[in-house]
């Protein structure tokens, strides 16, 4: 084997050069300048946020968290840009003195994660993506100087380049794990082997190609005041107040393809504090009108402790929302959208009367009566509200087979008297029929063994019953029929 | 319906629509539970009619002639159309087509399932009755249908289950039949014997369903009236004529399965020969050849003895087909060995089914080959090379055809860990927690408290959902087992002469090409159908290699039975325990066994075989057996009798054989019911004691003049024999291939290690101990080498003694035989000068070339792994792009040329090369096996420092002392003979040790115990005849060390 004639061919040559040493002597100005602080160099510096907690396979891609250290970060620098899921950069050259050079712009953005009570860890490096690989690395890494990157980059592993598992392994049978042998590897023979991809990466790292980052800017959110010039506790002239507000809101919305699921109003007083009124919807609304509509029957109930002074409208997160366009017929019209019309009606009704207080019945497959529905929450999926036992597999049980049932179920199975082993209730009983049983029920506690029997009472209605097969074989009442 | 029969009581009634669990995940009962239940009410008869399946008549059959109940042959079908019936088979007839229909049925879908139309039906029934089950909403139509196609044949099927209208039903079915003037009959649609199968009988449901139990909803049947009911019941549900209808229908139905009358192929008899002068002709024509210089008078006599009863049985078309079988793979030069009771007789010497000699084996084997009495087929397994079994198995396809030859079935019976997965799922359990809980019981057998454990594994035992799973479990894994699918027997055809498909129904298998029957090996023992087992034998592969390349090498001819007899040197080396690889003595167990029993000749050889087997060992033979072979114990016979049974075994029995033979000199037992004895050993441990046998057993021997604390001795150590006993006659015919196989490892053992490793997976031990072995015994081993490897293991002639070993690309993971037969061609044409060579010539496609450099095979071209991978890399991908070459400083300064291939190649990196550690690791990971060091001389120093001690140090500590060790994890065995003690056997560089860990310690170490692939145990040295053992006292897992092998090396640069 020949030595091979060229290694190191990463060598930072075309980093921007420093700028050229300060004159020792201070011209003395013409006229007076505000005294600008010494900069050693112009040069990019960027600054890596590394966020752990956010690391892992099972990550989204940015998280909320992240969006909010970025805003956070937003404070340091204009210049912060996302690098998902657990990194934010911060290209910090010019706020350096602003927070006192290196180590004080540490301890200040470690104070601000503290507050958002995030763990992170912080790498200073000329290069944005030789910032991440240094923050990933986990040990202290603060390269101010471009001619230290790649010395300083040398004991990283290469796993924090985040190249694809198969790339890293493939490295690994090479005997390559630390960036600096990655750095040794011939050029050519290196992007033959592992595509130009990769050594693309390698020259951003440490600078030997430019690495545009996109600029992190914060979601906008909509919140708007309105000053009242009367005072005003009457609910139509707050509706009124409103109004524009939300015109204002359904442009910002439309604009932005957007709808909210949540909405604050705020109402404020001369003495007391102000009171919230909130509103949430069941899909992303954008409608100002529908919005208007909503609030109105919710400004209704409200209670106001005093007149209000300003109200103001503060919306949640914008949302994306699946757009529609207008239908052609009105609601309740042939072809009109009625099932749209029954969300409203929910809707509405859940504005009017609480979250909870609109259900709707389901039925569910159990042999056991008291198990055969249940209560859920309108909206739900409507499919599982299977109809009667299906008529295949080789335990069906078919309609014709099967006695009918009373559509009204006592709450809790009551107990019967009985006399000579037959049930009383409010008198004699004639039992009819013939019995049907029921066994079932053993996974969840809630075992029945039973036969059930219609009969009449003195007064002819037709009661269901129960008789259980355990003994002492008490008697039930669990149904009336109509 | 007016009763014809007033003779008939009025409660009697057949049960005539009944599930067994061999409907699969329907049916919540054993059939020999329904019967015994049905027998117990009072029952007429019972129909046992499985959807699609006969699998469970025969143990329902055996069971109702205990119990003197009838059992009536049927089956359920759901046609495509939906059209659903019962069928019953009134005669042999009707039987076999019924048999012809579920196999119709059964070939048309893919394992598992069945497909059935209404053409079928009418195609292929005769002589069966038909139990219309109207569907949910009667349908007249299909009962138009079968009345028209089936005249007088079909009844309505009145199934009243209190569902709360069965006044309606009936009525209405009434109506139905007077309309379609189809006659109505009662039955029960019964799932399960006892209504308290009912949960039992949901959660198969919900599995089979694959939903929790919860959402199986109106799936499950709304109550428990599916099961075997009262007679008074039944009198109260139905009209009295309806259950007498069930009683003529059963009387209509005479069929029983003993009139199966099986029949052997005859193609094997040329024409104008009968079975018996064809075989007789075979047998002299073999004697000639095994005895040249005549055949000896008491052979001679054995012979015509063995041949007149073959004849009086009619067994000659057996041995025809065993002689056919081994024919056909002697033709393709495939190795085969019969063992077996019928496989050791001087009739199957003369055919070459086997190569015992009966000199050679004292003539003490051939007492009992077949008896007259006991009216069962011969036994003959016959071995064939695992790699090419198949050929066998086709063959026979081919030469009878699929209707008349398939595999036997094998019932896959319920296991602690499938009944926790599956009940796991029905009770909602998240996939992990299945998985958590499966692992937790992997070792129960549904007796054992579970609490610990499940505490241990984070499930609380009081929580009720998980009582109720683990009693449904319990329930699952109960002997004897609740079956969950048919799979296929390892080895056992059935063949026969007419369709067999008229005798049992056949399905297809999962493998693609194979057919099974309906029925297991028990089934098909019952009945008394001819079945041979072709099995797979991974040493009779590795023999014929091993006799391939010494042959090659020296010249010589080397074959199965003919190596020269009784070696004293390869019985001195087998009494040295030195024997890795050698056939069935290589185990822990046995090598513990050959210090102490020191064989010195083949019938010693036979001893050893079956004397280290769970039943010797728990019925207390081993001890006994050596002490008198020392002789520190007299050898003393009770009676003449016994001492010509087990004179042969120093008055101990060993053998199964013997055992039965002692039942019958001793206790007066007829053969029929020493049979019946060796079937109950199998069983006594999980069905309870022998019961009635004991007594018979005991009372025969003390009335015979036997001491009753003989007789009490002879009784436990059956019950210790159990399941396990193991025939002499199966372990004459291992010894040979043990004197075999231990005979080239003495003289040959470079041929014999490399036969092994081109076997391989078989026997004991993975190739890393068998490459080790061989170099402690001074075998030269090269590595894996692309300029010198084939594919297989071959031999390197040296000029003096041993030839070297060179491993086999065949080691070598991930890599493809036909990659490496493509480098073996293409190195013909010259040498390989550099990867790229290799890489153009052989045209060999990325991975292949990447495990030929992980296994370290480029060396010779690339010098060490990682250059290797470098070069690999680039070999054959496009040229580089622009950009990146413009850089490269081989050409960006000089406008030379774009680089040709030996200019890339001169550009090699300065790689760092791999530590010791790195190859170390490298090494196991692609080849299983270094040449290098062993890892832990690399880790020595670090466990040192933890005070462990190498397995060197521990041979020379006393018996008692406290010691630590640590070892890459060879083994780890849990025999069920062995009472919850795990074996565990550690090595490291300096060789192995053996540990015992007690139950108690392994449940305390679960987790380390079995996942450590790096074990640290401390404990104490036990020390006896020879032997060591470390018994544990505690376990550190220390595998993270191996990993450190590559850190270090890692962080040193």
């Amino acid at each position: 084997m020949r030595a091979p004639r060229t290694i190191d061919l990463f060598a930072p040559a075309d980093l921007p050069a420093r700028s050229a040493p300060r004159p020792a002597v201070q011209p003395v100005a013409p006229r007076a300048l505000p005294p600008r602080a010494i900069q050693p160099s112009r040069a990019p510096l960027w600054l890596g946020v590394h966020v752990p907690e956010l690391s892992g396979p099972g990550q989204p891609g940015t998280s909320r968290a992240l969006l909010v250290l970025a805003a956070r970060a937003q404070r340091f620098t204009p210049r912060v840009s996302l690098a998902p899921p657990d990194g934010v950069l911060l290209e910090v050259r010019s706020s350096l003195h602003l927070f006192g050079g290196v180590e004080g712009l540490c301890a200040a953005l470690l104070g601000e994660c503290a507050e958002l009570k995030r763990t992170v860890t912080l790498a200073f490096a000329p290069t944005p993506l030789a910032a991440l690989v240094g923050t990933r690395a986990q040990r202290p890494f603060r390269v101010l100087d471009a001619a230290q990157l790649t010395g300083s980059l040398a004991p990283v592993p290469v796993t924090a380049l985040r190249w694809p598992q198969e790339t890293i392994e493939r490295l690994a049978c090479l005997g390559v794990r630390t960036i600096g042998q990655v750095l040794r590897l011939p050029r050519a023979g290196f992007a033959q082997r592992f595509g130009t991809m990769r050594l693309t990466d390698l020259d951003r790292l440490v600078g030997r190609a430019s690495d545009p980052r996109e600029r992190f800017e914060a979601p906008a959110r909509f919140r708007r005041r309105r000053e009242l010039s009367y005072e005003s506790a009457s609910h139509a002239q707050l509706a009124a107040a409103l109004r524009p507000l939300l015109a204002e809101l359904g442009d910002f919305l439309t604009a932005r393809q957007c709808g909210v699921l949540a909405l604050e109003c705020l109402f404020w007083h001369r003495r007391h504090a102000p009171t919230r009124c909130e509103l949430r919807l069941g899909e992303p609304q954008a409608d100002a009108q529908r919005l208007a509509q909503l609030l109105d029957e919710r400004l209704r109930t409200l209670a106001l402790p005093e007149p209000v002074r300003a109200c103001e409208l503060r919306a949640g997160l914008p949302v994306a929302r699946r757009l529609h366009s207008a239908g052609l017929w009105q609601p309740g019209e042939r072809g009109g959208r009625a099932e749209a019309s029954g969300i409203e009606l929910i809707e509405r009704l859940r504005v009017r009367l609480g979250e909870e207080a609109i259900e709707t019945l389901q039925l569910v497959p159990d042999h056991r009566p008291e198990a055969a529905w249940c209560r859920a929450a309108p909206g739900a999926s409507a499919a599982a509200a299977s109809a009667p036992p299906p008529q295949d597999g080789p335990d069906a049980q078919g309609a014709l087979r099967t006695a009918p049932r009373p559509l009204w179920l006592l709450p809790v199975p009551r107990r019967l008297p009985q006399h000579g082993g037959l049930p009383r209730y409010r008198g004699t009983l004639h039992l009819e029929g013939e019995p049907e049983r029921i066994e079932t029920g053993w996974w969840d506690g809630r075992d029945v063994a039973r036969d059930y029997y219609n009969a009449r009472d003195v007064h002819g209605r037709r009661l269901w019953l129960y008789r259980e097969r355990e003994r002492p074989h008490r008697w039930f009442l669990h149904g009336v029929y109509g | 319906m007016s009763s014809r029969h007033p003779s008939v009581a009025s409660g009697a009634y057949a049960e005539l629509h009944c599930l067994s669990n061999f409907t699969f995940l329907r049916g919540a009962s054993h059939p020999q539970e329904l019967i015994a239940r049905a027998a117990e009410l009072g029952y007429t008869a019972l129909a046992l009619t499985d959807e699609c399946s006969l699998s469970g008549v025969v143990r329902a059959h055996v069971a109702a002639k205990e119990r003197g109940l009838q059992l009536i042959i049927g089956a359920e079908f759901r046609l495509a159309c939906g059209l659903r019936l019962v069928v019953l088979a009134t005669d042999r007839h009707g039987y076999g087509r019924l048999c012809r229909l579920i196999t119709v049925g059964r070939r048309a879908a893919a394992k598992g399932g069945y497909h059935l139309t209404r053409e079928d039906l009418a195609a292929t029934l005769e002589h069966c009755l038909l139990l219309w089950l109207p569907g949910a909403v009667a349908q007249a139509e299909e009962a138009r249908w079968l009345g028209e196609v089936f005249p007088g044949q079909v009844w309505i099927a009145v199934e009243l289950l209190r569902g709360g209208a069965d006044r309606a039903w009936l009525a209405g079915l009434e109506r139905l039949g007077r309309e379609q003037r189809l006659p109505l009959v009662a039955s029960g649609d019964v799932h399960m014997h006892v209504r308290s199968r009912r949960r039992l009988q949901d959660a198969l449901t919900a599995v089979r369903l694959s939903v929790p139990v919860r959402q199986a909803g109106w799936s499950l049947h709304p109550n428990g009236e599916r099961h075997l009911r009262e007679l008074e019941r039944l009198v109260r549900l139905y009209p009295p004529e309806l259950l007498q209808e069930t009683v003529r229908i059963a009387r209509r139905c005479t069929f029983s399965l003993d009139e199966l009358r099986y029949e052997y192929p005859r193609e094997l008899v040329p024409p104008g020969a009968t079975p018996a002068s064809h075989l007789r002709r075979l047998t002299e024509a073999g004697a000639r050849r095994r005895w040249p210089h005549g055949v000896p008078a008491s052979e001679r006599t054995a012979l015509e003895h063995e041949l007149a009863l073959i004849g009086e049985l009619h067994y000659e078309p057996y041995f025809l087909t065993v002689h056919d079988l081994v024919e056909f793979a002697r033709s393709r030069g495939i190795l085969c060995q019969g063992r077996g009771s019928a496989a050791n007789s001087r009739v199957c010497y003369c055919l070459g089914v086997t190569a015992v000699d009966p000199q050679r084996g004292a003539g003490l084997l051939f007492e009992r080959f077949m008896s007259k009495e006991r009216n069962e087929p011969p036994d003959i397994d016959i071995d064939f090379e695992h790699e090419r079994r198949e050929e066998v198995i086709q063959y026979v396809y081919a030469k009878y055809g699929r209707e008349r030859a398939a595999l036997a079935a094998t019932v896959i019976l319920y296991r602690a860990r499938s009944a926790l997965r599956d009940l796991g799922k029905v009770f909602g359990l998240a996939p992990e927690g299945c998985a958590r809980l499966a692992k937790t019981m992997q070792w129960w057998d549904g007796s054992e408290a579970l609490d610990e454990r499940l505490r241990a594994a984070g499930f609380d035992p009081e929580d009720p959902a998980l009582a109720s799973l683990v009693a449904l479990a319990r329930e699952l894994v109960a002997f004897p087992g609740f079956p969950r699918h048919l799979s296929q027997h390892v080895g056992g055809l059935v063949i026969s002469a007419g369709r067999l498909d008229e005798l049992v129904p056949i399905e297809n298998a999962s493998m693609p090409d194979r057919t099974v029957v309906q029925w297991d090996k028990d089934d098909l023992d019952a009945l008394g159908l001819l079945k041979v087992d072709v099995l797979a034998l991974g040493m009779l592969s590795a023999l014929r290699k091993g006799f391939a390349l010494v042959n090659d090498l020296r010249g010589t001819h080397h074959a199965l039975g003919t190596l020269p007899a009784e070696d004293p040197e390869v019985y001195a080396m087998i009494s040295r325990a030195d024997t890795v690889g050698v056939f069935q003595i290589e185990s822990r167990a046995q090598m513990a066994m050959l210090p102490r029993l020191k064989p010195r000749c083949y019938y010693d050889l036979v001893i050893e075989v079956a004397i280290v087997r769970p039943g010797p060992i728990q019925g207390d033979m081993v001890h006994p057996y050596l002490r008198r072979r020392q002789a520190r114990e007299p050898v003393e016979y009770p009676s003449a009798e016994v001492e010509s049974v087990l004179r042969r075994t120093l008055g101990v029995p060993i053998f199964q054989e013997q055992v039965m033979q002692l039942a019958v000199v001793a206790a007066g037992f007829t053969p029929g019911e020493a049979d019946q004895l060796r079937r109950a050993m199998g069983a006594w441990k999980r069905s309870g004691g022998l019961g009635h046998l004991r007594d018979r057993l005991i009372g025969g021997m003390c009335a015979r003049g036997y001491s009753p604390q003989f007789a009490e001795r002879i009784y436990r150590q059956m019950l210790g024999f159990g399941d396990y006993g193991f025939p002499e006659a199966h372990a004459a015919s291992f010894a040979l291939l043990v004197y075999d196989s231990a005979w080239l490892k003495h003289h040959e053992p470079a041929a014999f290690t490399a036969a092994l490793l081109n076997s391989q997976p078989m026997g004991f031990y993975a190739p890393a101990q068998l490459v080790r072995d061989a170099r402690a015994h001074g075998v030269e081993v090269q590595p894996v080498d692309v300029c010198a490897s084939e594919w297989d293991c071959t031999l390197e002639h040296r000029d003096a003694g041993q030839p070297a070993l060179r491993l086999g690309m065949r080691l070598v993971k991930g890599l493809s035989r036909a990659g490496a037969e493509r480098l073996v061609r293409a190195r013909l044409a010259g040498v390989f000068s550099t990867v790229e060579d290799l890489g153009r010539r052989t045209g060999l496609e990325r991975g292949d070339l990447e495990a030929l450099a992980a296994a370290g095979a480029l060396a010779t071209l690339s010098g060490n792994r990682h250059l290797a991978f470098w070069d690999v890399a680039g070999v054959e991908r496009p040229l580089p792009i622009e950009g990146a070459t413009e850089r490269d400083g081989v050409d960006v300064l000089s406008d030379a040329p774009r680089p040709g291939p030996s200019a890339r190649q001169a550009a090699r990196p300065l790689l760092a090369a791999p530590t010791e550690g790195e190859n170390i690791v490298g090494d196991y990971a692609s080849l299983g096996l270094t040449l290098g060091r062993h890892p832990l001389a690399l880790l020595r120093d670090t466990l040192k420092r933890k005070g462990v001690r190498a397995a060197q140090e521990i041979v020379t500590l006393g018996h008692g002392r406290a010691v630590r060790t640590a070892g890459i994890v060879l083994m780890r065995q849990r025999p069920a003979a062995a009472g919850g003690v795990t074996f565990v056997t550690l090595e490291d560089e300096t060789g192995q040790v053996n540990v015992i860990v007690w139950e108690r310690i392994a449940e305390a170490h679960r987790e380390t115990l079995v996942s450590a692939r790096l074990l640290e145990v401390h404990g104490r040295l036990q020390r006896e005849e020879g032997v060591t053992h470390l018994i544990a006292g505690g376990l550190i897992d220390r595998t993270a060390l191996l990993g450190a092998l590559l850190t270090r090396s890692r962080d040193f640069h």
